[in-house]
């Protein structure tokens, strides 16, 4: 797995690099502004990219901007965005064009190293990975109407690791139950939200994200 | 142990400071009854002169010099007793004005106090000039030549010292008027000014309403700049920092299984990256505030920064009151980089610190005798500043020509 970092802070930066080569992971280079990103994806063909979201001039949305050329000039590459908070326009900006091979976290989760890595490895092999807390938020901020009242509390809880872009096993894994009990949460769901029910992992986060976004207050 | 003043003498004391206020507000009266006289005489003129044609020309003047003497008298009223808000420029045109119910109010105020009020203004004034004049007479009654030696008000004609010592009893008398009579009249005085300059109950003021709230927009905007510019040290220092201290810690721990000398190394950085969060930390909250602005206010922060300046430094400070908070953190931090540029760069001998407030404008002034070619452009301490300044609607000058010297100028408003 070939890795690109786009990172001001160097600190920050040569740590995450530590950290990825520390796993024996490939990091191919590592960049501190979203024109020397762009150069590097060009230059050595990366099959992930990790972009901080506030980057010169402006400090504002350059990364996304940046993640999201990067993937018009190089179709494939999965690139996960590392957010100092939770700001749903970026995470709905950068879904705009499906969620394929997208990752959405908050800098901190950096810090916990297994979910970290499983994110990156998720988003690198086709998936999704959404920050709970942008998943959290997007549940705060449903209408009361939205349909998602009608939902038990295990079902938000499967919808909720659903969002984040984990698969059935996963999900049955982190609520200890079986994947059958997991199966009929979801079709109980699709049939409560009126979705369409397929098991796709990135299908689903696309839908629920999709229905959460339509049913914004 | 204190010593209480008898009643009597506060009771005294209270009364003289009555008598003396009614002195001065029938007085201060009495200026702008003079001007709604005047006032009262160029509307009669206008009005005359409107007859054959030429006042025509006058007719504009009209509302904005009744809007004038209404809003002086308004001042005048807000300083002793409940505010009268100001109503801000007059209708431009007459027809407009007479619509104008507060216009309308304002003549019927004018119509009163250039008369009735000028009238006792012009009574207080001279019954307490006659009241001294009177009280002083038999000191310098001798120096009048005999046939002009009885004092106006006075009905007996005035031939030894003991005809003088009546005309001072009289003065006494008159005093005495004043005193009973004197907080009335400034009261009486004041009352149509305060019934008709006041807005009428159902006004509108939303136009006035609009002008205040324009003002505080733009102080809250230059609030918000600072917020943002707090905002961003904290996401993008602070936070970085610590993101970094737990990105190295969770590498630590993978790291503790497999190869213990690497994780004691990631350990140290760790260590490493929280102490700069500290000092990251540190430098944003002084960055809002200085504590010794809060301890020592402005003029004393600048003093120490100077006795602290590795160029001999005069100041000269003269400022009175305190400006807004975010104000004098701005002329501490300008002149906190301008004299650590000057102890760095300009080889000087000597720098000067040079603080006023002119009217609502704070003006700092930086200059020293060194080599000059000081750059304000990019990667210079001063950069960052400018912005802050011009957040508070604020200009920076750097005049710094090669061989100097460098003057360094910046105008704030007050905002206070």
């Amino acid at each position: 797995m070939r890795i690109v970092i786009a990172e001001d802070d160097p600190l920050l930066r040569e740590g995450i690099a530590l950290l990825l080569r520390a796993e024996s992971l490939d990091v191919v280079a590592t960049t501190d502004s979203p024109d020397a990103f762009l150069a590097a994806v060009d230059a050595h063909e990366p099959d992930v990219a990790i972009v901080d979201v506030r980057m010169p001039p402006t400090h504002t949305d350059e990364g996304i901007k940046a993640a999201v050329e990067a993937r018009r000039r190089r179709p494939g590459l999965a690139v996960l965005v590392l957010s100092a908070y939770v700001e749903q326009a970026f995470a709905t900006e950068l879904l705009a064009g499906g969620p394929d091979r997208l990752g959405y976290l908050l800098k901190e989760r950096v810090g916990r190293v297994e979910e970290f890595l499983d994110a990156l490895h998720r988003v690198a092999g086709g998936g999704t990975a959404i920050d709970p807390d942008v998943v959290a938020q997007l549940f705060t901020r449903s209408r009361p109407d939205s349909g998602l009242d009608r939902l038990t509390a295990r079902e938000r809880d499967v919808l909720a690791l659903m969002a984040e872009g984990l698969g059935n096993t996963a999900i049955a894994e982190r609520l200890v139950v079986t994947e059958g009990a997991v199966h009929k949460h979801i079709r109980s769901i699709f049939a409560k939200l009126d979705l369409a029910p397929t098991d796709r992992a990135d299908r689903r986060v696309a839908a629920v994200l999709r229905y959460m976004e339509n049913t914004r207050g | 142990m204190a010593v209480a003043r008898p009643a009597w003498r506060r009771t005294v004391l209270a009364h003289a400071r009555t008598v003396l206020d009614a002195l001065e507000h029938l007085v201060g009266g009495l200026g702008t009854a003079l001007l709604a006289f005047i006032a009262l005489l160029w509307l009669v003129l206008a009005g005359l002169l409107c007859a054959v044609g030429v006042g025509l020309l006058l007719r504009s003047t009209l509302p904005r010099v009744v809007r004038v003497v209404a809003e002086r008298e308004r001042a005048r009223l807000s300083r002793w007793g409940p505010e009268i808000i100001g109503m801000g420029p007059a209708p431009a045109r007459v027809s407009e004005a007479f619509a104008d119910r507060v216009v309308r109010r304002e003549l019927g105020w004018l119509l009163v106090h250039g008369t009735l009020g000028l009238f006792l203004g012009a009574v207080g004034a001279t019954l307490i000039v006659q009241a001294v004049q009177d009280v002083t007479y038999p000191l310098w009654w001798r120096m009048l030549p005999p046939d002009q030696a009885s004092p106006s008000l006075v009905f007996w004609t005035v031939r030894d010292n003991g005809d003088a010592l009546a005309v001072s009893f009289f003065g006494v008398l008159l005093a005495a008027v004043f005193v009973v009579l004197g907080p009335v009249t400034a009261r009486l005085q004041a009352w149509p000014g305060r019934r008709l300059l006041a807005p009428p109950p159902d006004v509108d003021l939303s136009l006035r309403l609009a002008q205040l709230t324009a003002n505080r927009a733009a102080a809250l905007d230059a609030h918000a700049t600072e917020l943002r510019r707090i905002e961003r040290s904290l996401h993008d220092g602070t936070q970085n920092r610590l993101v970094a201290v737990t990105v190295l810690l969770g590498a630590t721990r993978r790291a503790l299984a497999r190869d213990p000398d690497v994780a004691a190394a990631l350990l140290g950085q760790a260590h490493d990256a929280a102490e700069e969060a500290l000092t990251e930390l540190r430098t944003v909250v002084r960055g809002i505030l200085p504590p010794v602005l809060a301890d020592r206010g402005l003029p004393g922060a600048l003093a120490g920064l100077a006795a602290n300046c590795g160029v001999p430094c005069r100041t000269d400070i003269d400022v009175p009151g305190r400006c807004a908070v975010s104000v004098e953190a701005t002329a501490y931090f300008v002149t906190a980089e301008a004299l650590t540029n000057i102890s760095r760069h300009s080889r000087a001998r000597n720098a000067a610190v040079t603080l006023r407030r002119h009217g609502d404008l704070l003006s700092l002034r930086i200059e020293d005798d060194g080599v000059g070619g000081a750059d304000v452009g990019k990667g210079s301490g001063l950069a960052g500043i400018r912005g802050r300044i011009e957040a508070h609607d604020g200009t920076l000058t750097v005049t710094s020509p090669p061989g100097g010297p460098t003057v360094l100028q910046m105008e704030l408003p007050c905002g206070s």
